[in-house]
């Protein structure tokens, strides 16, 4: 992956490092060879005394602990990588999603997006705190270890020399040769390991159709299926370390066997030069057999990072917005302008859309489902940009504006409004403009109809909400985002009228609610409710993108078939 | 410790590949030895000028190492790792036999999917205990028993100070290390719940963060606990790279001793300088094998909480089943409930409050009311997947207590709202309903709601997840009829399918239940006309109930939602 190395490489003061702990680790590998071979040279066959020794000895044991340290520098270094690696991929995926409309983040794409932004991300790990360092060490340290030999004994450095390329040679070609069928095993596996969770899902389905029992058979056969489908890719895999092994042992006897004869037949080295070059040569070809199993774990990361990239690839068109302010008691005009919205390869989702919304219109959305309400909505909003056309208002584009003093004027009020973990004080304080009092959070509880609710709860409004806390229902949660309106008293409201599954005091509360904040605002519905619809100043009655027409509700009964007929068939099912 | 020590009794049940795997393990662990300790020997031997023979015979035995070494390795691996799997096999199987009897009450504590993908991932988790926790100590311990055996023949010295490295190496660090492994892992583990959290804040609340700006706060708030927890990972990485560290360092260090002792012993004459490379050589080899060891505190870590959050899982839930009766099958059972109230587990407020209702046998009960009534949760009771908390429950008279779970089950269709698919085709998951079904009888089903369209032999992927809201609970229906019990319970099971196919399912579906008893939530007021009773609850208590035309005479709560209803818009 082209950019996790140019990641890598662009912290040059870590490469750096890693370059020469890994120049150093070379050294102390020379160095723990020679002092080793030399300390057993002398009192071997030099017979030198025990205290001629001594400073040998310890020259090596700082050797040997340097090189400990130098792994730990190296794989230090490796993890502080990581970490920067991975704080910037996750610093640009969330400066990615929040530039992205809305839109994009309500394709129901969320559940992936956190696991991208949280998983993936840490799959880069690997890639940065072993693979990089691994890949450097193995790039210097059989240099140097080459060098050492041919300095020392030229022969073994031509068998290091010549038979080194084998082992890179071979990893390749077994992993060509295993891509393809272990691709084909991967996909038997998968289906094979997820056997276990489907059943496990499953469980309440099972036994209600008493077909519990039987299934323990399966989890059985379907777990020895995915052992003998693994054992398949995984042989491949211990062969290709076995004939690795092979190759590195077979070329480790021939330096042995090289410089016997030279030693015993020939006489022409001495039996520190062999002995020497002997306790190199392992480990030359270990330094080159780590590099395939950091390659592995690398492998990993790279999924991770093609994951990564695809999203930040993405391209989205950001919202703009400008310097204008826009400050008045009064609700603005809004007009939307040949205003078209669509996306990706899915195409229109809006298509030239005209409608003018006075202040304090009462405006309602209407159409089948799919017709592009809730876009035109986001529209609206300012939570998405159109492809075309303009959304204007007060005469200007609204993307000359101030981003903030629009949101100021804005509520928005969903069908599945959000509750963060906090205090449902704080759930509903989020909605105002500055940090709001207890005492006005609570007027506007009572407002939304929460009053009662609340006081039941033993924490009151302290009552821990969201991922960690208690439940609300659809009705209560509702109500909350009301709340919220009532505390911040906006300009504009948009509204996604719910569907079903209210309870009566809900339903009351938000129709009373409404007509209150309808009084000093202007409301744009996305309307379900005939009521709604009856008392709006224009519908705008959209099918498949397209505005087919605007008006009350009597002159679009009068004057456009589909709208009829959609209100035909509500009477023919509702009876 | 418990936990683990029950996994390592279902480990002990592959005997055969363990000992095989063990077998091999130690041959290549002192192949290897030998491997280095003859070519340092044959070095030192070569020095000496011996006759070439000598060196023949030694350099056949180097080759001869190699290649066992090499090929032990393999054999290791293979057997090992086929323990490996069929360990987990026996995990998944044990596991399964535990948490059964359990299900589905135990599933409602565990409500969100990710819980159960963990229960998965733990249950995968711990195949790695044998792999990787109990296997290298076993092998660590008998190659460097078979080595000190070895080089005491030579120096006892040196064979002791081996001990020393073994003892050091496998279980001082390792152990001084686990005991903070558990420390570090929790960090990580925190660090990652609250950045989790925060993503899915993020994520999630977008739009509401977007439009009361608090979206800049959010994503700093993110930041910060993304900082905070790769602050924690590369807490552990480090925590890693020092224990590994430190296990090297003992190694070297231990080694060098041998080459020390050695050294002073062949100076003092003790010890025939012949063999003192040959000691080296076994000494630096040896340790190779120690160098697992230090992975090993955070896989033991790993392998415990696994353990023993899968132990949590099904040792809290005792359900004991004491009841012996039976439903008596075939025949529409009438239904009492009397007083009955409920609270969930480790809640406050009562999910239902003292619910009385007669359902005669053979009758059609709707229960209406908005979402959050306790409508699920009165079903739930029905089917015994909870006790009731005060008052009773009767089937044809006879206390639900009395009676088992499984002949509840029998004698019911259950529809719920979310219903169950598995990976296979539509086939075979019709074919759960009931032994036997012929391909005629499974379209037939197919054919009453609205099915006709799918072939038997198509393909279903795993949780229906290539299936349509509207298809799956149509299947779910039409598995509900092949299984033709007298009892019928149903959750919401239209709410996906639009109102005219809904109307044509009743249809048939009430035509097929004509002697059954019959109890249906649902969330539409429409088609409920011809419903011998209907139940309106809110907050877990009955407000109103009777006919359709009693409770449209009343104008109460039922008019009134009529009323809203009516004015919904069904097509928007």
């Amino acid at each position: 992956m082209k950019q996790l190395k140019e990641l890598a490489f662009a912290q040059r003061a870590v490469m750096s490092l890693l370059l020469l702990s890994s120049i150093l680790t070379g050294a102390m590998i020379i160095g723990q060879a020679y002092f080793f071979v030399t300390i057993v040279d002398r009192v071997f066959l030099k017979d030198e005394s025990f205290q001629e020794i001594v400073p040998l000895l310890l020259a090596l044991l700082g050797v040997l602990v340097v090189r400990a340290a130098l792994t730990y520098i190296n794989g230090r270094t490796g993890v502080k990588m990581a970490s920067k690696a991975k704080r910037e991929f996750r610093q640009s995926l969330l400066a990615k999603y929040a530039r992205n409309p809305v839109h994009a983040s309500l394709q129901g794409q969320s559940g992936q997006k956190v696991s991208v932004i949280m998983d993936a991300v840490d799959e880069i790990d690997s890639y940065f705190s072993r693979y990089i360092p691994q890949v450097i060490q193995t790039s210097i340290v059989p240099l140097i270890i080459l060098a050492a030999a041919f300095s020392q004994h030229a022969n073994t450095g031509w068998i290091m020399l010549i038979t080194a390329p084998f082992i890179p040679l071979f990893m390749i070609i077994i992993g060509i040769k295993t891509q393809k069928k272990s691709e084909e095993q991967l996909e038997k596996m998968a289906e094979f390991s997820g056997k276990f969770l489907d059943t496990l899902q499953g469980l309440t389905t099972l036994k209600l159709f008493g077909r519990a029992a039987k299934q323990k058979e399966l989890i059985q056969k379907s777990s020895l299926d995915f052992r003998e489908a693994t054992m398949q890719v995984l042989k491949i895999a211990f062969l290709s370390s076995l004939s690795l092994e092979f190759i590195s042992t077979l070329s480790i006897g021939m330096i042995a066997l090289e410089a016997g004869l030279r030693l015993v037949v020939f006489e022409n080295i001495s039996f520190f030069t062999a002995f020497f070059v002997l306790v190199l040569a392992p480990e030359f070809y270990l330094s080159l057999k780590e590099l395939g199993s950091a390659f592995h774990t690398g492998r990993g990361s790279m999924g991770a990072a093609k994951k990564i990239t695809e999203e930040l690839e993405r391209t989205e068109m950001a919202v703009q917005w400008g310097q204008v302010p826009l400050k008045s008691e009064t609700p603005p005009a809004i007009e939307l302008q040949g205003a078209e919205f669509s996306y990706g390869e899915e195409g229109f989702s809006l298509k030239n859309i005209n409608a003018a919304i006075p202040p304090y219109g009462q405006i309602a959305i209407v159409g089948r489902s799919g017709s592009g309400k809730t876009t035109l909505l986001h529209l609206i909003a300012g939570l998405t940009a159109p492809t075309a056309g303009n959304v204007l208002v007060n005469g200007q584009p609204r993307a000359e504006y101030n981003e903030k003093d629009w949101f100021d004027q804005l509520s928005y009020i969903s069908q599945h409004p959000y509750l963060f973990s906090g205090t449902i004080a704080e759930n509903i304080a989020i909605g105002g403009r500055t940090d709001a009092s207890r005492a006005e959070v609570e007027r506007a509880a009572e407002k939304a109809g929460l009053a009662g609710l609340i006081e039941s709860l033993e924490n009151g409004y302290d009552t821990a909400v969201g991922e960690a806390g208690r439940g609300l229902s659809g009705g209560e949660k509702q109500r909350v985002a009301v709340a919220r309106a009532f505390l911040k008293r906006p300009s504009i409201i948009l509204f996604d009228e719910p569907t079903t599954g209210l309870d009566l005091h809900t339903e009351r509360m938000l129709q009373i609610s409404m007509k209150e904040l309808a009084q000093t605002s202007t409301v744009i519905t996305v309307a379900h409710r005939l009521h709604t619809i009856k008392n709006a100043d224009v519908i705008l009655f959209l099918d498949q993108g397209e505005l087919i027409a605007a008006g009350t509700h009597e002159e679009l009964l009068q004057s456009t078939a589909g709208y009829r007929k959609m209100f035909s068939a509500q009477r023919g099912v509702a009876t | 410790m418990k936990d683990i020590v029950s996994v390592m009794k279902l480990m002990m049940k592959e005997k055969k590949d363990i000992l095989i795997s063990i077998f091999f393990g130690f041959l290549a662990g002192i192949a290897a030895v030998g491997l280095f300790a003859s070519s340092g020997y044959l070095i030192a031997k070569s020095a000496l000028a011996p006759p070439l023979y000598a060196l023949t015979i030694l350099t056949a035995s180097l080759k001869l190492f190699g290649f066992v070494k090499a090929v032990s390795r393999y054999a290791e691996r293979y057997f090992s790792h086929r323990a490996t799997f069929t360990i987990l096999s026996n995990l998944r199987v044990s596991f399964y036999e535990k948490l059964e009897p359990l299900a589905p009450q135990v599933f409602q504590k565990y409500r969100s999917g990710d819980l159960l993908s963990r229960i998965v991932g733990d249950v995968e988790s711990l195949q790695n205990f044998f792999l990787r926790v109990f296997y290298p100590p076993v092998i660590l311990v008998i190659v460097f028993l078979s080595t000190i055996f070895f080089t005491a023949f030579y120096s006892i010295y040196v064979a002791l100070i081996l001990l020393a490295g073994l003892i050091l190496t496998s279980f001082v660090v390792p152990s001084w290390f686990a005991a903070r492994q558990r420390k570090v892992d929790r960090h990580v583990r925190e660090g990652r719940g609250e950045l989790s959290t925060e993503v899915t804040e993020f994520l999630y609340g977008f739009r509401d963060l977007k439009i009361y700006q608090k979206l800049e706060g959010k994503e700093q708030q993110l930041m910060d606990a993304s900082t905070h927890y790769i602050k924690e990972q590369e807490q552990e990485g480090i925590y890693a790279m020092f224990s590994e560290t430190v296990n090297k360092v003992v190694s070297f260090v231990v080694s060098w001793f041998v080459l020390a002792a050695g050294a002073f012993l062949v100076t003092e004459g003790q010890l025939d300088g012949i063999f003192l490379a040959m000691l080296v050589m076994i000494s630096l080899t040896v340790f190779e094998n120690a160098a697992p060891m230090a992975a090993l505190p955070g896989h033991f870590e790993d392998s415990r909480s696994a353990a023993t959050r899968l132990a949590n899982v099904v040792r809290n839930e005792e359900w004991e089943e004491r009841a012996q009766g039976c439903l008596n099958s075939q025949h529409a059972p009438a239904i009492d409930m009397n007083g009955v109230t409920f609270t969930f587990p480790g809640e406050r407020r009562e999910a239902l409050k003292n619910i009385a209702i007669h359902l005669p046998a053979g009758s059609k009960t709707a229960i209406v009311g908005p979402s959050g009534s306790g409508k699920s949760t009165l079903l739930q009771l029905l089917l015994k997947i909870y006790p009731v908390n005060e008052g009773g429950i009767r089937f044809d008279g006879m206390s639900l207590e009395q009676l088992t779970q499984e002949s509840i089950w029998k004698e019911s269709n259950v529809v719920l709202q979310e219903n169950h698919f598995f990976f296979g085709t539509i086939r075979d998951n019709l074919l759960l309903a009931k032994d036997g079904l012929t391909d005629e009888e499974m379209k037939a089903a197919l054919a009453k709601v609205q099915l006709e369209g799918f072939s038997l032999s198509d393909p279903v992927f795993e949780k229906g997840e290539n299936l349509s809201g509207g298809e799956k609970q149509r299947l779910a229906i039409s598995r509900a009829i092949l299984k033709g019990a007298p009892l019928w319970l149903m959750d919401e099971p239209t709410s996906s399918v639009d109102a005219l196919t809904e109307r044509f399912i009743y249809d048939h579906l009430f035509e097929e239940a004509k002697d059954a008893t019959v109890v249906l939530i649902s969330h539409r007021l429409t088609g409920l006309e011809k419903m011998d009773q209907i139940i309106v609850l809110e907050q877990g208590a009955i407000i109103e109930s009777g006919t359709y035309d009693e409770l449209m005479a009343k104008k109460g709560y039922f008019y009134e939602m009529k009323q809203i209803e009516k004015n919904v818009l069904l097509h928007a």
